[in-house]
């Protein structure tokens, strides 16, 4: 379970403030998962970020139940001078899960052959984003954050990546981002329209979509 | 308590990927960390003894050096290394489980392992190819060292803030800093400068720390004007603003 009590946040860009969220209360259940929805810089990904709590909210909180996970296919954190054998090691020893576990999970997922024992600064894009990907999917978490799923590697990668995410969803939730409403719809259960700092929440992920289709539409 | 466990697993792994990333890319690895002061340490010392005739205590110019760079380096490597503790590590703040201060707290403990390491190589060197015995005390050594590390925690803490928040005063500390050096004590002693400048060289905290390290190698060392009160006083005032300073931004810290 996720719960906003009267979350507040501020963008602040050179003495520009705006507000993210203003006062927001919302609970999101475990067993489904959620779409958020909302125009273009509406501040999305800052509110995945503030669930995620890689970063804070101004005025009230978030309480979380459950293990969040960092965005899915998050690179940023790799050490190009490391190899992807000693950047998994890395995760796996801050999140304390079975570091041999996971390390062999990722070499068998990610499929880079002897390059995972090399520097991740000689790896293709296409490398990096299968490493991360491994990664994300390696450990365990009660929610994955996704922003905007990219498609990572060739048709069969992307096949294992789809059965792989499939599986994982059984027993775990996804709070996704996405401008693509079709995304949204295969994967979310309910959405939540983030719209002018107000937060709405939809049981059905179609009243989100609807709702959103007709804030669009007013711009 | 689940939280705590959290902090020392992310500050093992951060000590692990430092050591890796810091020397990693060569032969040798961390070695060249103890390595490469170590042997700076060792050239300036002979370079001194060649120009100095005598040094001003004792009978080994190696030995009276050495000690005053040690101490000396407690600090400075010390804050040189922290100093970007935070920016240097701000990709992986996106993991929620990695705060800012595990990332200094991981570089803390490795500065601290690593200087010591040195000295004990330098000074365990020097000490055993001395022809005269040395009596060290400990205690007094101890101290020393332990103000120098928490005042340059203090400092550098301050410094993860401002250089971020300020990055003119990263220049300015850059031009204050540098000739710290010439004036802690490290070549001289605070004892032989006259009455004015005397008074004013003390106020250095780290006049204090160099003085405090070598009286625990030179037993017949007065070492006068030395006031630990004064030095414990700075050290603690300088931390506890550092933390301070640190706890109040961690927004900036994060980078929002």
């Amino acid at each position: 379970m996720i719960r906003f009590e009267q979350a507040t946040k501020y963008a602040r860009t050179k003495g520009i403030k705006k507000p993210i969220i203003e006062d927001a209360s919302l609970t999101l259940n475990r067993g489904k998962s959620v779409g958020l929805l909302g125009r273009n810089g509406a501040g999305k990904s800052t509110l995945l970020r503030l669930i995620a709590g890689a970063i804070r909210l101004d005025k009230g909180r978030i309480v979380r139940r459950g293990k969040i996970s960092w965005p899915l296919g998050f690179q940023g954190s790799f050490q190009t001078s490391l190899t992807g054998e000693q950047n998994v090691r890395f995760v796996a020893r801050i999140y304390g899960v079975d570091t041999e576990e996971l390390i062999a999970y990722v070499e068998d997922f990610a499929e880079l052959g002897p390059f995972y024992k090399a520097p991740v600064g000689t790896y293709s894009s296409g490398m990096k984003a299968r490493l991360a990907f491994g990664l994300s999917m390696g450990v365990n978490f009660d929610y994955y954050l996704v922003d905007e799923i990219t498609a990572v590697g060739d048709a069969n990668f992307k096949k294992k990546c789809q059965a792989v995410f499939e599986t994982k969803l059984q027993d775990s939730d996804l709070i996704m981002v996405s401008h693509s409403t079709g995304t949204i719809r295969t994967y979310c259960d309910c959405g939540v329209v983030l719209e002018k700092g107000k937060l709405t929440y939809y049981d059905d992920v179609e009243d989100a979509i609807r709702a959103h289709d007709i804030n669009m539409k007013e711009n | 308590m689940s939280y705590l466990s959290t902090h020392i697993r992310v500050v093992g792994a951060l000590l692990v990927r430092e050591m890796a990333t810091r020397f990693g890319s060569k032969p040798g690895g961390y070695v060249w960390a103890l390595l490469d002061p170590a042997a700076h340490i060792l050239l300036m010392t002979m370079i001194f003894r060649a120009i100095a005739r005598a040094p001003a205590l004792g009978t080994s110019f190696a030995l009276f050096f050495a000690t005053g760079y040690i101490a000396f380096q407690f600090y400075q490597a010390m804050t040189s290394y922290l100093n970007s503790a935070v920016r240097a590590n701000r990709a992986l703040l996106s993991y929620p489980n990695v705060a800012p201060i595990d990332t200094v707290v991981a570089r803390f403990v490795l500065q601290v392992g690593t200087t010591t390491l040195v000295a004990f190589i330098v000074l365990g060197t020097i000490v055993a190819t001395m022809r005269v015995d040395t009596s060290l005390h400990w205690p007094t050594i101890l101290e020393a060292v332990a103000m120098a590390c928490l005042f340059g925690l203090g400092i550098a803490m301050i410094n993860c803030v401002l250089f971020l928040k300020y990055p003119l005063y990263e220049q300015v500390f850059g031009i204050v800093n540098r000739p710290l050096f010439l004036i802690s004590g490290v070549f001289f002693l605070p004892d032989s400068i006259p009455a004015p400048y005397h008074d004013l060289v003390l106020i250095n905290p780290l006049v204090h720390i160099v003085m405090g390290f070598r009286k625990g190698f030179y037993p017949e060392y007065r070492a006068i004007g030395l006031d630990m009160n004064y030095l414990y006083g700075i050290a603690f005032l300088t931390l506890f603003a550092g933390m301070l300073v640190f706890t109040l931004s961690r927004k900036t810290l994060r980078n929002e």
